[in-house]
């Protein structure tokens, strides 16, 4: 690949070989036209052909001189009078004129397709060149950090003989090709990337081009490239082209990133599934233990109750644990919520199932309003929130004091529903009033379940407020989206 | 196979909970026999023919899921999941795979043995009755009508169907796969969306308390499981 070769209408060589046909021709003409005796139409035929020939190979000039020298001995040999150079009839200015005539337009002709051929030529190089850097730049290498690869092709594709890269965002600006670093002109730099099109000078008769690269209206770096170099049309689309390889690297830089992102957080994820599967699984085994002695014990109630305290604490121990587990699932940003359409029925009897020993015999009234519509909430962390206010609600109270569970439609807001946990305990604790000014410090275990609770409402759209209960006690309002509803 | 006990193979690779639930399913009149991982539960599944399969999902070597399908291929034992809270998705993949239901750890032995007995109780049932009765609810197959407390309820062709699909597996959950499988024939465009606003409407049809449902329970992240017993 190098430079274009000059467009030049017909060669110099070719030219003189024409020059030098002239005379022969027309005296070959003329020689067979003697020879045979053929008649003047005939002759003057003859003549014509020959002149077309000679312009169309050696251009207008050539065809005018040829034709002055065919109607001379046209005239001289076949005319009469025969032996003069007179022109004696008007007719024969017509030959002339028409020997003039044919090879002007012959020349022309044959000049028009010639130089289109030369065109054809350039261009089909210059998409070859293009053709072969695109090829280079995006099929060859798809390994990321190729960049000054991609650079050095481009160089190379339009004959440079030294160049460097200047790329914003993606590195330090890289020499490519060339022993001796190029001087940058700061004036010229700025102009390319002000005007965005390629700056070229040629100073010390070294060309010299500033070629921007863009793609679809971002400017992400210069060419500066010096040497033979190919014409503008060549620079500004292969400017585009490496532009489109600098995007690529940077695109190939992110999604690496992202995959970053995607394994860390499956580590944490399959982390957290294990974990939970190690701890759970030995609760599992002290619970089925507890059972079995439960039953064995059934005639001794002395130690049924501390069997009864075992099962109490295993309880507590699982709800600490899934608490746990629920905060890391929060702060590894694992914990998505799933919303569907959840009666608040289904969700009080799954609470008050899940803390059976922390409840035991406690009265809990759960009442949810006859035109109160279902949440459009994630079932399982729903279940999470309400199970650690209830949980709140029975360390709050003493253990025959009854707990409430109320839901409603919001009175000012139809698309909310309000889940409440009310109890008649102490009502709210200091720092629980703090956090309602917004200052939340966190306080022993209850503060966790609070947390969580608060968090996981606000992962579904929604919000925990807690307030004083008239006549003493706490209510836990949990704010969630109504399910829409449905169209029937 | 005729045997005095059904039999019961355990699938857990935690030794505690292996012998514990074999010592009390023989205790509840069980016969049980035990297996540490997926491949043992496979090769003691083919030798023994159980009459019912628990299976933990996670274990070393093949996981409770290859047990599934190891055990469907053969035929239609019931299977019971022993899953853990929190990992939904392990869950529904085991019943779309053709468990028939699943307990969460830290589950009761209490809770275990009601599924059982359920499971045991419909795979020894011959083919599904002309009608349904459940308390209050009254499900005529052959007529397709419904009757709730003594009235008449009108259902559409697909709210009838959801239900008659749920009362089949009554007590037994139901993955929103597999209703888009059976209801609507696996239809492309049919979402998990279309078939919560059927079950909306089918809910406020039949409920007599439609925010405290008595007969369509919600799974969460799984789908529903009819929640009375045939009478």
């Amino acid at each position: 690949m190098g430079t274009l070769r000059r467009v030049r209408m017909i060669p110099m060589r070719s030219r003189a070989f024409a020059w030098a046909a002239i005379l022969p021709a027309v005296a070959m003409v003329t020689a067979i036209g003697r020879g045979t005796g053929a008649d003047a139409t005939t002759i003057g035929f003859f003549f014509l052909v020959v002149v077309l020939g000679l312009a169309a190979w050696g251009g207008w000039a050539v065809g005018a001189a040829a034709s002055v020298a065919a109607m001379l001995c046209f005239n001289f040999f076949f005319l009469p009078p025969f032996g003069t150079l007179a022109i004696a009839e008007p007719a024969h200015w017509v030959a002339l004129l028409a020997f003039l005539a044919a090879s002007t337009l012959a020349s022309r002709l044959v000049a028009t397709a010639r130089s289109q051929a030369v065109e054809a030529q350039r261009r089909r190089r210059e998409v070859e060149i293009l053709y072969d850097l695109c090829f280079g730049l995006f099929t060859v290498s798809q390994r990321p950090g190729v960049l000054g690869d991609a650079a050095a092709r481009t160089l190379q594709a339009i004959g440079a003989e030294a160049g460097t890269l200047l790329i914003d965002g993606v590195g330090p600006p890289v020499s490519v090709i060339g022993d001796e670093r190029l001087e940058i002109d700061s004036a010229l730099l700025e102009r390319a990337l002000e005007s965005r099109e390629v700056v070229a000078t040629t100073p010390a008769g070294l060309r010299t081009a500033y070629i921007p690269l863009q793609v679809g209206g971002t400017l992400n770096g210069v060419l500066v490239a010096r040497g033979p170099l190919a014409s503008r049309s060549v620079l500004e689309p292969a400017g585009r082209l490496l532009a489109l390889a600098v995007e690529r690297e940077r695109l190939l830089a992110e999604s690496a990133w992202l995959e970053g992102v995607k394994e860390s957080e499956a580590l944490k994820t399959s982390l957290l599934r294990a974990v939970s599967h190690d701890l759970r699984t030995p609760l599992t085994a002290m619970g089925l233990e507890i059972e079995s002695l439960d039953r064995q014990l059934a005639d001794r109630p002395e130690a049924l109750a501390s069997v009864r305290g075992l099962s109490l604490e295993r309880e507590r121990l699982a709800r600490r644990i899934d608490n746990l587990l629920a905060l890391a699932r929060l702060e590894a940003g694992v914990a998505r919520p799933r919303p569907e359409p959840v009666p608040p029925g289904s969700l009080f009897r799954a609470a008050r199932e899940s803390l059976s020993s922390i409840l035991d015999g406690r009265p809990v009234a759960a009442r949810v309003e006859p035109r109160c519509p279902d949440l459009w909430t994630d079932p399982s962390l729903t279940l999470e929130i309400l199970v650690n206010l209830l949980e709140n609600a029975a360390r709050a109270t003493p253990p025959k004091e009854p707990i409430e569970l109320d839901a409603a439609r919001d009175p000012e807001s139809p698309e909310r529903v309000f889940l409440e946990v009310r109890d008649r305990g102490p009502g709210l604790p200091p720092s629980v009033r703090l956090w309602r000014g917004g200052e939340f410090t966190e306080s022993a275990s209850g503060g966790l379940g609070l947390r969580i609770a608060r968090s996981f409402a606000e992962t579904n759209g929604g919000a925990l407020v807690l307030l004083d209960r008239p006549g003493g006690g706490t209510i836990a309002r949990v704010i969630l989206p109504a399910a829409p509803e449905e169209v029937t | 196979m005729s045997r005095p006990n059904p039999l019961i193979l355990v699938v857990d690779d935690d030794p505690s909970i292996r012998q514990s639930l074999v010592r009390e399913l023989a205790l509840a009149g069980y016969d049980a026999v035990a297996a540490a991982d997926g491949v043992e539960g496979k090769a003691v599944f083919e030798e023994r023919r159980p009459d019912l399969v628990i299976t933990d999902l996670a274990m070393p070597r093949a996981d409770g899921h290859a047990v599934i399908a190891a055990v469907r291929r053969v035929d239609q034992t019931p299977v019971i999941v022993l899953s853990v809270r929190g990992e939904e998705e392990d869950k529904v993949r085991a019943l779309d795979l053709g468990a028939d239901d699943y307990v969460s750890k830290p589950f009761s032995l209490r809770e275990l043995l009601a599924r059982v007995r359920t499971q045991i109780r419909r795979s020894g049932a011959g083919a599904a009755p002309e009608t349904f009765r459940f308390p209050d609810l009254e499900i005529d197959r052959g007529r397709r009508t419904v009757v709730q407390h003594g009235r008449d309820v009108r259902l559409t062709p697909t709210e009838f169907a959801i239900l008659e699909l749920l009362a089949a597996q009554a007590g037994r959950p139901v993955t929103l796969r597999q209703i888009i499988a059976t209801v609507w024939k696996g239809a492309p465009a049919t979402t998990t969306d279309t078939v919560r606003v059927h079950v909306g409407s089918l809910r406020r049809k039949i409920e007599p308390d439609p925010a405290n449902p008595r007969y369509i329970g919600t799974e969460p992240w799984v789908g529903y499981r009819f929640l009375a017993e045939p009478l």
